[in-house]
């Protein structure tokens, strides 16, 4: 039972209590970048899901034959090889997505989450934890980029996924798209998370 | 002309943190106090500009001629975390007062995306050599600018009375926010 | 086995096998990125040169000439011109009569510029029917001298209406065509010498 419930745990802590963007605030650069519309945020954060689960799973299974000394270069050669095929497969496929996120998608090889997930749990546990944990956090990654980019694009253009949402004679706040409205949101969500962790605590 | 106007460019106007984005990690992380802003803005543009030269090398030379684009983020990934090590060993051996002041940071800097970055966009650009070095000298000052005048506000900010849940990173955020803001002003510059 | 040793060949074995992989993924991939870049720059080439029915692809001095032919007589030739826009590089595909007196058609092939404001020079979302209307406006301007003009409506055939909140971006693509233009021109005459 106390097993079952740990691998539950593996996988759920991504999404609120570990978040990555949150509260471990790691994956900054391309959270407050590619977030100006919701099917950017969405392609990102698919994007660095793959890449999570793919280096995750090889690193776990080759944990004991990597030596430490050469760990972080190792890990950093298969994160890039995921990337790689992450960019190439956009490129050919969504060739309008890959224009979009531009060299933000190659730059997933340098997003601290994925690197740190290694070095925390995939080098460390067994390959069905290490796959719980990375699903985890690819979906809390996800999460986080489809709210900040639905705000930004609703009150910055006024549309979701390209859609119309806001009233005829509203006019977009341009800077949420623009950088400031990125820091601004961002960090407003920060606060309130930390709010309701407060709250939480109290009650 | 033309360089001076890529250096503008990269340092103010479209800076790499303030405006693309790039190094948010250790801008968050390490603005703090302003001495250690400072040591962390040299060490990251020092090792711009000689990622910059050599990837710039690595990309012309070796992987277009022989159609290995494919490999470029990898060799490129393997290039700087090489070449983080060397500066670090170079430099605990030539200057220790330059070390002592430097060294904790370099580790952290194979993971900072202004430097992948950087070499990414000089490549995207099709940037010549001449104009890739300038380019990552003005990042490389635009990222120590933007460090320092976060760490210096955050030195006054311990004063403040910000509420509690803001405390750290959601204040910083919105600093952040407003610095973009502000640098939004030098759009007409260039 | 010795440590290093080992070092050595646990990172070799890695590079080996990233590097067969992506090889295969390239052969996989290489041909569909390829072709859609193709088919780009064959739709911009028919939007700038709408009267031709056959073209040929020259190239000199670095530029690569889209020539277009109806009935075997040249209507139009494009190419790619490239510069600074506000964030980074904007390439737009030029149209031009024969003897790039007067510009055809103009369409933007890639851009970064700021969303909802620059983008505009591609794309512009608040003019509904006319969503490229800056581009649009390019069609039979005189080349060589054009200028933008804010909030009002050009005047002369070498003026064109920049976008409101953007004067950077419109006067980059102003700026870019004068100048690629007359190069354009110089290595388009020199083919024949």
């Amino acid at each position: 039972m106390a097993k079952k419930v740990s691998l539950l745990e593996d996988f759920t802590k991504g999404i609120w209590k570990e978040n990555p963007i949150l509260i471990a605030l790691l994956g900054l650069c391309p959270t407050l970048a590619v977030t100006t519309s919701v099917e950017n945020g969405i392609a990102m954060g698919l994007a660095v899901s793959f890449t999570l689960v793919c280096s995750s799973t090889i690193i776990s299974l080759l944990r004991n034959i990597i030596p430490k000394q050469v760990r972080i270069a190792s890990f950093i050669v298969i994160i890039a090889t995921f990337v790689t095929i992450a960019d190439r497969f956009l490129a050919a496929f969504y060739p309008e997505i890959s224009k979009n996120l531009g060299p933000f998608i190659p730059l997933i090889i340098v997003n601290c989450i994925i690197l740190g997930r290694q070095e925390a749990f995939a080098s460390k546990n067994n390959v069905g934890r290490s796959i719980l944990d990375a699903c985890g956090m690819g979906l809390g990654f996800t999460l986080i980029l489809i709210v900040l980019s639905t705000i930004r694009e609703l009150l910055g253009s006024g549309t979701i996924m390209g859609f119309k949402i806001m009233w005829d004679s509203f006019s977009p706040w341009m800077v949420m798209i623009l950088p400031p409205g990125a820091f601004l949101t961002l960090g407003l969500m920060i606060g309130a998370s930390n709010w309701i962790n407060d709250r939480r605590k109290r009650s | 002309m033309n360089l001076i106007v890529i250096f503008i460019s990269a340092a103010i106007v479209n800076n790499f943190v303030l405006s693309q984005f790039l190094g948010i990690c250790p801008f968050v992380g390490v603005s703090k106090r302003l001495d250690s802003a400072v040591s962390m803005g040299m060490a990251v543009t020092f090792v711009m500009t000689i990622t910059a030269v050599v990837t710039w090398l690595i990309y012309h030379l070796l992987l277009v001629p022989y159609n290995l684009e494919i490999l470029q983020y990898v060799s490129f990934i393997l290039v700087i975390a090489s070449l983080v090590q060397l500066v670090e060993m170079f430099i605990r051996k030539v200057s220790k007062p330059l070390y002592d002041s430097l060294g904790i940071f370099l580790p952290l800097i194979t993971t900072n995306c202004a430097i992948l970055g950087l070499a990414l966009i000089s490549v995207l650009r099709n940037y010549s050599f001449m104009e890739s070095l300038i380019y990552s000298i003005g990042a490389g000052a635009g990222f120590t600018l933007a460090l320092v005048i976060m760490a210096g506000i955050r030195e006054e900010l311990e004063l403040a009375d910000v509420p509690k849940q803001f405390q750290g990173a959601a204040i910083t955020m919105i600093i952040a926010g407003s610095l973009a803001l502000a640098f939004m002003g030098f759009a007409g510059l260039i | 086995m010795n440590t290093s040793a080992k070092m050595i060949l646990v990172l070799t074995v890695i590079s080996a096998l990233s590097g067969g992989l992506l090889s295969y993924w390239d052969s996989f991939t290489s041909e569909k990125i390829e072709a859609y870049r193709q088919s780009e720059i064959q739709k911009a080439v028919q939007k700038v040169l709408p009267e031709s029915d056959e073209r040929k692809e020259i190239q000199q001095n670095g530029f690569t000439f889209y020539i277009g032919y109806k009935n075997g007589e040249i209507t139009g030739i494009s190419f790619v011109a490239e510069g600074g826009g506000f964030q980074d590089i904007i390439s737009m595909m030029v149209g031009v009569t024969p003897d790039f007196s007067h510009i055809t058609g103009l369409a933007i092939l890639s851009q970064k510029e700021t969303p909802g404001l620059g983008t505009k020079i591609d794309y512009d979302p608040s003019r509904e029917g006319m969503e490229t209307w800056f581009t649009d406006q390019f069609k039979g301007k005189k080349t060589g001298n054009l200028t933008y003009v804010k909030n009002q409506k050009p005047r002369s055939d070498s003026e064109i209406e920049a976008i409101t909140g953007a004067t950077i971006s419109s006067n980059a693509v102003v700026t870019i065509l004068n100048e690629k233009i007359s190069a354009a021109k110089a290595a388009f005459e020199s083919i024949n010498e």
